[in-house]
């Protein structure tokens, strides 16, 4: 499904990603661990086709087709979906009207007919049960004034709306108190299936514990020193990732 | 100065058998505007607006012989609405639609019987000096006390097939008695193919415990100078909730001055504008504090296009000795294209010791993190940047509090956006 070759990738004309190789199959969740600086932001931002991120080497192709000539939205329609680490905030812009936007944007590229302004609130109010989250915040502008875990549900709301084939978790579980971070663990955990994948960068193996991740991939300098399964999160929590470096 | 010195001989030839107190009230408010002159940009309060074209151009009064061929329907209008119609300066009875209970009249008729409202008019720049000399249309609308209008009231100003450049020097007096709740809505229309001048200088008055919703709608030609003088008076407990919208003119600029002459008053003011190519918007307004427990808002909003400038210059002053004085100041603004520009100045003079005052302002382009994050939803781009444009004027248009006058300008915001987006 992605399949990442060699990538390098500088951001201001430093290279932060040092040769990256990865590949993500179906229904796998694959767990980028590392530390603040290690490049695991980038990588999750050079999927997803952010500017600023520049790839000077290597290749991206997702179900064969080569991502990085895609624009951010033609990846999104692909079926690339990033939970960002900072859900930015976006006055005077309903929640509720935005995510429908970018819902019809979907069913439009599939040749699917648009969801109404009805149909899609009966949704939403479904939707929004799963990372409990009040109704009120579909009303409000786009995590404006959204407390730091609040920000977190909604991005996994959209993702639950969308069902998109790839997620990408950036920090997901950064500022959670527990008992978010289970919600947030078991919204994904029931959105699991065999065609779905996922990506979730985290430095620490919290998250990793209620989510049951298929690969652990451990980044140090722009490069992936170590792959395992969860035994290496743990070993991460017990000793840290000194000795991982050269 | 010598187009604005025959106009104005001409019209006290034109109306020689005019009140001899409003003649001489004409002559000494003409003499004010030419010490003060056309503004320079050696002149603070005005140093970011050029009006030198107001000289480059011989604008005529308008006159009776102006009076175009009247439309049977007026499009351009917020619906649900009493209305007054006045078409190049020349006020249509028989266009209009004004229940008896709202008294009406002429500014001649109305300086007759209440002169002091003429004379008590402070020409606090060159522009209300200048309408105070060739005063020469407009009306004068008076809600009396313990009323509560149905409907807002409507004055359309409208300048159209004109064949030359025109200029006219409205006057309105807008009278809101004690306890009382009215909306009036100063509407500018514009369509022609010459340049014209309006210059409206309106004196609102809300007497004590009542509430004026106030919207401006100025939609003037792109070829028309639209300067204006808004001046508020706000007795004991009184409230102002006004919301200007300014898109047309080549060249805008609004002067507005409030008071609140006794305890308790409330002011929020609201402004967008929308603007492109080569306009040039200035909005200059002063709050004065000088009685307790009064509270003012002010939100003001540029989204700028193409080659457009900019001005902001809102001054709060709170007199020294009041009291729990709360007045917040915000301007913010988006620039659309690279060549747009905004002057901005926010200040707070401050001379008591309680007060809750804040102000702020900021200016930039569209958030490229926003855009990044909607188009990672699959939205495309010009989606993205129209949602977010939006998003922005919505802080102003969430601010009217009646549908029908919401409806129409978010229709005119929306239409502006698009044909914007549409030239990008």
């Amino acid at each position: 499904m992605l399949i990442i070759k060699n990538i390098h990738a500088s951001v201001d004309e430093k290279e932060i990603l040092k040769g990256i190789d990865l590949s993500v199959k179906p229904g796998e969740l694959h767990a980028i661990m590392g530390r603040n600086g290690s490049g695991k932001s980038t990588l999750a931002n050079i999927i997803t086709g952010r500017d600023n991120f520049i790839v000077t080497e290597g290749s991206i192709t997702y179900n064969g087709i080569n991502l990085l000539d895609m624009a951010t939205e033609d990846r999104a329609l692909a079926g690339i979906f990033m939970s960002f680490q900072y859900p930015v905030a976006i006055p005077g812009v309903n929640n509720a009207y935005f995510l429908r936007a970018a819902l019809n944007a979907k069913l439009k590229h599939h040749g699917k007919s648009e969801v109404n302004a009805a149909d899609f609130m009966r949704l939403m109010r479904e939707k929004v049960k799963l990372v409990n989250l009040d109704e009120s915040y579909l009303s409000r502008a786009v995590n404006d004034g959204f407390s730091g875990g609040e920000k977190k549900r909604n991005e996994i709301l959209q993702m639950l709306t969308l069902e998109p084939e790839l997620s990408i978790l950036d920090e997901t579980d950064s500022g959670l108190d527990i008992d978010a971070l289970k919600t947030i663990a078991e919204g994904v955990n029931n959105f699991r299936n065999k065609n779905r994948s996922f990506l979730a960068i985290t430095h620490y193996q919290r998250l990793l514990q209620y989510m049951h991740p298929d690969y652990i991939h451990v980044l140090i300098d722009g490069k992936i020193v170590k792959s395992g399964d969860i035994e290496l999160a743990n070993q991460l929590e017990e000793k840290g990732y000194s000795w991982l470096e050269s | 100065m010598k187009q604005f010195q025959k106009q104005f001989d001409d019209l006290l030839a034109y109306w020689p058998d005019e009140d001899q107190e409003l003649r001489k009230l004409r002559s000494t408010a003409f003499d004010q505007f030419k010490n003060l002159g056309i503004p320079t940009k050696q002149l603070e309060d005005w140093q970011f607006t050029d009006f030198s074209s107001l000289k480059e151009i011989d604008y005529r009064l308008s006159g009776a012989e102006d009076l175009p061929q009247l439309p049977d329907d007026i499009t351009e209008q917020v619906s649900n609405t009493y209305l007054l119609f006045m078409i190049n300066g020349h006020y249509q009875p028989d266009l209009s639609d004004i229940p008896e209970s709202i008294s009406v009249t002429t500014n001649l008729e109305n300086f007759k019987a209440n002169k002091e409202l003429y004379l008590d008019h402070k020409n606090l720049n060159p522009f209300s000096a200048l309408n105070t000399s060739m005063m020469n249309s407009g009306v004068s609308v008076t809600i009396d006390s313990n009323v509560i209008l149905e409907k807002p009231i409507q004055v359309i100003y409208a300048m159209m097939d004109i064949s030359d450049p025109l200029m006219n020097h409205p006057r309105f007096v807008f009278q809101i008695g004690h306890n009382s709740q009215a909306t009036i809505i100063e509407h500018y229309i514009g369509s022609t193919d010459m340049p014209y001048f309006t210059n409206p200088v309106s004196n609102v008055t809300i007497k004590n415990n009542s509430v004026l919703n106030h919207f401006r709608i100025e939609a003037e030609d792109p070829l028309a100078s639209h300067i204006a003088t808004s001046n508020y008076s706000l007795g004991t407990d009184a409230q102002l909730h006004s919301v200007s919208i300014s898109s047309g003119s080549k060249l805008f600029r609004h002067n507005i001055n409030l008071n609140f002459n006794d305890k308790g008053g409330n002011a929020s003011l609201n402004g967008l504008s929308t603007i492109r190519e080569d306009q040039h918007h200035d909005q200059n307004i002063i709050i004065d504090h000088s009685h307790n427990t009064c509270q003012s808002q002010q939100l003001f909003k540029y989204i700028l296009s193409d080659k457009s400038s900019g001005v902001f210059n809102g001054k709060v002053v709170v007199q020294e000795g009041t009291k729990h004085t709360e007045a917040d100041q915000t301007n913010k603004n988006l620039l659309l294209s690279p060549k747009a520009t905004m002057n901005t100045n926010p200040q707070l003079e401050i001379y008591s010791e309680d007060v809750k005052c804040s102000h702020g302002s900021t200016t930039g382009q569209i958030d490229t993190e926003a855009l990044f994050y909607l188009q990672s939803r699959g939205i495309s781009k010009a989606k993205a940047i129209e949602l977010i444009i939006n998003g922005f004027a919505k802080e102003i248009i969430e601010q009217i509090n009646n549908e029908d006058v919401k409806t129409y300008i978010n229709n005119k915001v929306t239409n502006w956006l698009e044909s914007v987006l549409i030239d990008a």
